[in-house]
């Protein structure tokens, strides 16, 4: 019994292997193979470009709206329990600032404005990454195994199937932040700063995506990966201040190992003190790709290493 | 007799619930971890905002008693938060719960204990070091004395209520059906008012009165006030855990009540 789910589970990872190997060196590889391989799955490769993914997206975004209405009573709640969870993470701060004037030299309206620009930066990973809290559960019992079968990417597939509409809400809570904050500290409104401040954001939310990827992934090697992906929730919330607090070490450890100052405070950095700005800043656009895309081979890694469960 | 035989039931719970706490040890690892590194996170921001402060005692809390505060209430989250409404949710969904009330013990008991044994697992693994370390780096900071014994009292009653509201919460699903959105509000509310993210004193006055009138408070912010208290006011001590006790009653009543009436309307789809 076992030893006929392994082998199933083998002859997936030894198709998806065989799947990048084709796409690789298609050219060299014997005629007769690549008929025998297409015969179980057809489709073009060709037509594998980003219009076909969007295509799918589209697609797999309406089923899963359909069945997310079904169930409208949790759909509510859940869109008012997030609200609730932004106002009282909002009230938290009031109250703080109701008895500091400042933390570090950052006033008020300048911390509001790193709390936006957070909350902006993670709607993203909210809305279109949320099936990553389900990963080990699909790990755990095995039904993982129906998303290698799939002729597209592996990764692409397991988040489109899940969009989270209730970070909608958060989204449009950050932007009211972050445009009131904007309008307090008399920030100039050019277009200039408008795209800055688009591009920075992007860049936050890849970052913010590359660590809940990654967190996800552990589940791929050890069995209980809840909380390491409540850790990483956890540390969204340490985003919303200014690095300068922390002494050197741990400096170099939210810098680097777990990113969170790549979230508001580098990116944010360059659009309220671009005097103060340092390098790492101006950067944060490049180590935003280089998280998302480091995070993504790590899932990978972790998914091709899947053998299935047996049952 | 009788009384032996019941304990021994739920104790066997209590064990099945260790053993299975430290099979996943690697997840007990990421727990202490990520306890420590939030901890790291709450000791900078809170010296930076003494520092930008400019005065030493804010609300009648020194740097030291926020510290203290604080991170033993997020330990006390650690210890106390047993998932009651995930479980209760989960189990309406997939209909297992059929199986937990077919079981010879009351449905509530029966969950109380199963979680039991993560209880004494998280004790040791992550409140006691957590308390020694606090104890340690503020320089002992923590008076030790019979304020320790009632703090004791205090958690434990805690434990009651916070069980009692999950316990609310959790039979809500049995009309919603949804698990998150309930569960997130809940908790939210209840770190917010407990005083779990910030210390209760902060508050501004209409929010202090009001949620002084609440049963949150009794979780987080009365044993860890106790505990800070040291020896000083035993009269203030008593009345704080009377009123403990006060919603300790009350919420077990409610639960309780609550539960028998849903009970009768529950469907369950297979199972």
């Amino acid at each position: 019994m076992e030893d006929s789910v392994r082998r199933t589970s083998n002859c997936s990872q030894q198709w998806l292997l065989r799947r990048e190997v084709l796409s690789l060196t298609r050219k060299f590889v014997p005629v007769a193979q690549i008929r025998r391989l297409r015969k179980g799955m057809v489709i073009s490769m060709k037509k594998r470009n980003l219009g076909f993914y969007l295509r799918i997206y589209r697609k797999i975004l309406i089923q899963d709206l359909k069945s997310k209405m079904s169930y409208r009573a949790d759909f509510i709640i859940s869109t008012v329990g997030m609200i609730f969870t932004n106002i009282a993470g909002f009230v938290s701060f009031w109250i703080l600032f109701q008895n500091f004037p400042s933390i570090n030299g950052w006033g008020y309206y300048e911390m509001l404005y790193l709390y936006g620009f957070s909350l902006v930066s993670l709607t993203p990973v909210q809305c279109l990454f949320d099936n990553n809290w389900s990963l080990r559960q699909y790990v755990y019992s095995g039904d993982f195994i129906k998303y290698c079968f799939r002729p597209i990417n592996l990764f692409f597939y397991f988040q489109s199937e899940v969009f989270d509409i209730k970070g909608l809400g958060q989204l449009m809570f950050g932007v009211g932040t972050l445009v009131y904050a904007w309008g307090k500290i008399g920030l100039a409104c050019t277009p200039m700063m408008i795209i800055k401040t688009v591009v920075f954001l992007i860049t936050a939310s890849l970052v913010m995506i590359a660590v809940q990827n990654a967190a996800a992934a552990t589940c791929f090697w050890i069995n209980n990966s809840f909380y390491v992906l409540d850790l990483s929730m956890r540390c969204k919330d340490f985003a919303r201040y200014p690095i300068t607090i922390f002494s050197p070490l741990f400096k170099f450890i939210f810098t680097f190992i777990i990113p969170v100052a790549f979230i508001a405070y580098y990116p944010s950095l360059v659009i309220l003190r671009p005097g103060e700005a340092p390098l790492l800043s101006w950067l944060s656009p490049l180590f935003g790709c280089l998280f998302f895309w480091l995070s993504y081979k790590l899932w990978m890694f972790g998914a091709m290493k899947y053998s299935g469960t047996g049952s | 007799m009788v009384i032996k035989m019941n304990l021994k039931k739920y104790l066997t719970l209590t064990r099945a619930g260790i053993i299975e706490s430290i099979q996943f040890r690697a997840s007990l690892f990421v727990l202490v971890l990520g306890n420590l590194l939030y901890l790291t996170v709450v000791y900078f921001l809170w010296k930076a905002i003494y520092a930008s402060a400019g005065t030493d005692v804010v609300n009648g809390m020194t740097f030291s008693d926020t510290l203290i505060y604080l991170v033993l209430a997020t330990a006390l989250f650690n210890f106390m938060e047993m998932y009651t409404v995930w479980d209760m949710g989960r189990n309406i969904q997939s209909g297992k719960i059929v199986l937990d009330l077919l079981k010879p013990m009351r449905y509530r008991s029966y969950l109380f204990w199963s979680f039991s044994g993560s209880f004494v697992v998280n004790f040791f693994a992550v409140f006691l070091p957590t308390f020694l370390v606090v104890y340690i780096v503020t320089g002992g900071a923590i008076p030790i004395g019979i304020s320790l014994f009632y703090f004791v009292i205090a958690v434990v009653m805690a434990v009651i209520i916070n069980y009692s509201i999950d316990f609310i919460v959790g039979t809500i699903c049995l009309y919603t059906e949804s698990i998150w959105g309930i569960n997130i509000m809940k908790q939210v509310i209840v770190l917010l008012l407990s005083g779990a993210t910030i210390p209760l004193a902060f508050f501004p006055e209409p929010f202090k009165t009001v949620a002084g009138y609440l049963p949150f408070q009794s979780i987080y912010n009365t044993p860890l006030m106790i505990l800070l208290g040291g020896g000083t006011g035993t009269e203030e001590v008593f009345e704080a855990l009377g009123i403990q006790l006060f919603w300790c009653m009350a919420l077990l009543a409610c639960s309780s009540l609550f539960w028998k009436l849903s009970l009768r309307r529950i469907t369950v789809n297979g199972g």
